[in-house]
């Protein structure tokens, strides 16, 4: 009996294990960027084929993750003109050149959405290589940033 | 070979497990509702190697932005006047397209965006404005409320620009490329010096056999 229960529990720590290691794919509900937290000065990738993380659950010490693109660095810098200029760095990991689409939108320092409506901005970067994304604000106030990125159409 | 006692946790188990699994998620991730309206700032369902919708869009957010970040334009003391229309815009690429489309937008966001650090001449509303001045001057109607001049605006700025293209065909498989450049140029209207310059340049190919009106 003993022996048993034994074996049974061990298959299904593998089982465990083995779920664990499964990759989730892009539409999955799981997936723990549908969910996060909007933060301020920050990039998001809406596109979860270019990059993704889920839980892999009990016994899992880290998150799975799969990308094609992922973020280099970004930040934000005043212009001449007192505008805000916000820069992305994306780095492709791919053997592919990836046209990707971008854009900003902008609040102000207590989170309120302002400045112009944000479009989409156009650009690729080569296989495995990196590409700036720029964008500049039209008002002088001091913002806050939130980049979204998706894979271009 | 199972025993009462040993079948009792483990389908307590197994129930846990299924209640717990059956509470995973509350995403319902379903497409939404077909719609016939499209967003204009992204490829529609509808798509070829001329410039679309979304093509004006990015092109005059993007010099929109740029010309707020000039200090030629809007890092004076006094608001610099600016004129902003097709006048000076020349189309001589295969590309069919209003060029008013192009500078109609891009005024009107600026105009919105500068919150008077740049001040637009309605150029192509003298007419209107010329009619009311003289119907003011013959005494056919007051003279209004807020003020006279002595003559219309003159202004500081005017864009220019042009739009060219250059198409490609692969007679095998029917497919088209063009590329089009769009550059656009605000001149000193005293000096004749270019104080800013933006340039929007994309090809697109496509096989789809897209007329544009």
């Amino acid at each position: 009996m003993n022996t048993l229960i034994k074996s049974m529990a061990a298959a299904a720590v593998c089982l465990g294990l083995l779920s664990g290691c499964a990759v989730k794919s892009a539409s999955s509900t799981d997936l723990i960027e549908r969910t996060a937290p909007i933060t301020m000065n920050s990039v998001a990738f809406t596109d979860y084929n270019l990059q993704r993380t889920w839980s892999r659950g009990f016994g899992q010490v880290e998150d799975g993750e799969r990308y094609r693109l992922s973020l280099v660095q970004h930040g934000q810098r005043p212009t001449a003109t007192g505008t805000t200029e916000v820069y992305v760095v994306l780095r492709n990991h791919t053997d592919y050149d990836y046209r990707i689409e971008a854009r900003t939108q902008f609040f102000n320092q207590d989170g309120v959405p302002t400045d112009v409506k944000p479009t989409w901005q156009r650009s690729t970067i080569p296989a495995n290589s990196i590409a700036t994304y720029r964008e500049l604000s039209t008002s002088t106030q001091p913002l806050q940033y939130r980049v979204e990125v998706r894979e271009l159409n | 070979m199972f025993t009462k006692n040993t079948l009792k946790p483990a389908c307590a188990l197994v129930l846990t497990s299924l209640f717990l699994s059956g509470c995973a998620s509350k995403i319902e991730n379903v497409q939404g509702k077909p719609s016939v309206y499209e967003d204009v700032s992204t490829t529609g369902s509808v798509g070829g190697v001329g410039i679309e919708s979304q093509d004006v869009v990015a092109m005059t957010d993007q010099m929109m932005r740029d010309m707020l970040a000039n200090p030629m334009l809007t890092g004076r003391s006094t608001p610099p006047r600016i004129i902003i229309d097709n006048e000076y815009i020349k189309n001589e690429s295969t590309s069919v397209i209003n060029t008013n489309m192009l500078t109609d937008r891009l005024r009107i966001e600026l105009n919105r965006a500068a919150n008077g650090r740049m001040i637009f001449v309605g150029r192509h509303f003298s007419d209107m404005v010329q009619k009311e001045r003289d119907l003011k001057r013959d005494g056919a109607v007051d003279g209004g409320t807020i003020r006279q001049t002595a003559a219309q605006a003159g202004a500081d700025f005017r864009l220019g620009g042009r739009i060219s293209s250059l198409d490609a065909i692969d007679r095998n498989t029917g497919t088209q490329s063009r590329y089009s450049q769009v550059t656009f140029e605000m001149v000193d209207l005293e000096l004749g010096t270019i104080v800013w310059s933006g340039l929007y340049e994309m090809r697109k190919a496509a096989r789809d056999n897209v007329v544009y009106r």
